[in-house]
């Protein structure tokens, strides 16, 4: 039988393609690949996965590592947040009429509101504004405590278009824990809802990194009004 | 809109449990920090969302769009910290070219770990460690013929898993 000749044949195929085999039998595989198509093509497929091998460190063949939980619950309430936001604006801009060219204006007010109006449920947010800033430009955020940490809705406005945006929280350490990155576009909404695993509480500065340049803004812990005396920090 | 776009936070969801291990799997392997992994993963997943409309299966899968987000993610991250170097704790190529690369050493590592512990066995023992296949029989106690055919059965498997990761040569 054909196919229990090519079984036997087929089974030299991965020594063949990994270049293992001694030269007779080599001259021996390669004489049934002259007559057999299928085997042929079999060997050409091994010889291409054959080929990636390299590409491979076989000290990273153990378990690779899983994310942990709370990552996707993170994920999932910053869409939320967002996606709560999104709906508001939709709102504010159906009710208002807002459209086209209008539409930074809509975002900076429907913004601003948004900031000053608080939160939905009465949780004590946190409002920072931060007030020392480079002329003609804006930057604002919402500080709202969740069970992973902080929701963070972020207003720049009057910062280059484009401009990468990274937003940090400081915590009692002074290590800054990562809130999420941002980038600025003019003409659209210039807001961004973030979220960091790092309680409201235990903040101690919100810090935005935008292009070059780092604005710090240092949290009151347990106040919920602007009182805070933000600066910019010389970056290098 | 395309079907199959993107849309709901339950699409979200579901594309989170069915890519992000190996997402993050990645990225610890590529970024080589756990933190800098996780902050990845989280940025990729809140861009597809924000940008899922325009996600058309028709065009590619759905693993495909979120490691080319991904891509452009640790491209962002590596810009950044060149450019801040005050913040940088650890430093990452801001090139595209190690990204590829590592993609592609990550994606054949990850279906080594697909395949069955045998077949993984003597590939790394005749391949990687270049031993002669009957001192790997004897070790294994089997016959040499054997070893042979698992490498030869460990290799179709590898070709399957890759294919089914949607591994483009």
């Amino acid at each position: 039988m054909k196919t229990d000749e090519c079984r036997h044949w087929k089974e030299e195929l991965g020594a063949y393609a990994l270049g293992h085999l001694s030269r007779e039998d080599r001259t021996r595989v390669e004489a049934h690949l002259e007559g057999c198509a299928a085997c042929r093509a079999e060997a050409d497929s091994l010889i291409g996965v054959a080929r990636q091998l390299p590409h491979a460190d076989p000290a990273q063949f153990g378990p690779a590592p899983e994310p942990p939980p709370e990552l996707g619950k993170r994920i999932a309430a910053t869409i939320g947040s967002e996606r709560r936001a999104q709906r508001r604006r939709r709102q504010w801009r159906f009710g208002l009429g807002f459209g086209g060219a209008a539409a930074a204006a809509a975002a900076a007010a429907v913004l601003a509101i948004f900031v000053l109006g608080g939160g939905e449920g009465g949780e004590p947010e946190q409002h920072v504004a931060f007030n020392t800033l480079p002329k003609g430009v804006k930057i604002g955020a919402t500080l709202k405590p969740q069970a992973f940490g902080t929701e963070i809705h972020m207003y720049v406005k009057g910062i280059r278009s484009g401009t990468l945006c990274r937003v940090y929280m400081r915590g009692p350490d002074g290590r800054d824990v990562s809130a999420g990155t941002f980038r600025y576009r003019w003409g659209g909404d210039s807001d961004a809802t973030l979220a960091a695993a790092l309680d409201l509480s235990r903040a101690e500065a919100l810090v935005v990194h935008a292009g070059r340049r780092t604005f710090v803004a240092p949290l009151d812990r347990g106040a919920t009004t602007d009182r805070n005396s933000p600066q910019e920090e010389e970056s290098t | 809109m395309p079907p199959g776009a993107l849309t709901d936070e339950r699409d979200v969801r579901e594309a989170y449990s069915a890519h992000a291990p190996e997402l993050y799997g990645f990225a610890v392997r590529s970024l080589g920090d756990s933190g800098l992994a996780e902050e990845a993963v989280q940025e990729t997943f809140l861009r597809a969302w924000r940008a899922g409309e325009r996600f058309d299966p028709q065009i590619g899968s759905l693993r495909t769009w979120l490691f080319a987000i991904l891509r452009n993610v640790v491209i962002d991250l590596g810009r950044a910290r060149a450019a801040r170097p005050g913040v940088a704790e650890k430093g990452i190529e801001p090139s595209v070219e190690p990204f590829d690369e590592a993609l592609l050493s990550w994606q054949i590592e990850e279906a080594m770990r697909r395949i069955g512990e045998q077949h993984r066995r003597v590939l790394v023992e005749t391949y990687y460690r270049g031993r002669p296949y009957a001192e790997v029989a004897e070790e294994l106690g089997v016959p040499e013929g054997t070893v042979k055919s698992r490498v030869y059965y460990g290799l179709r498997a590898l070709r399957v898993v890759l294919e089914e990761m949607g591994y483009e040569d």
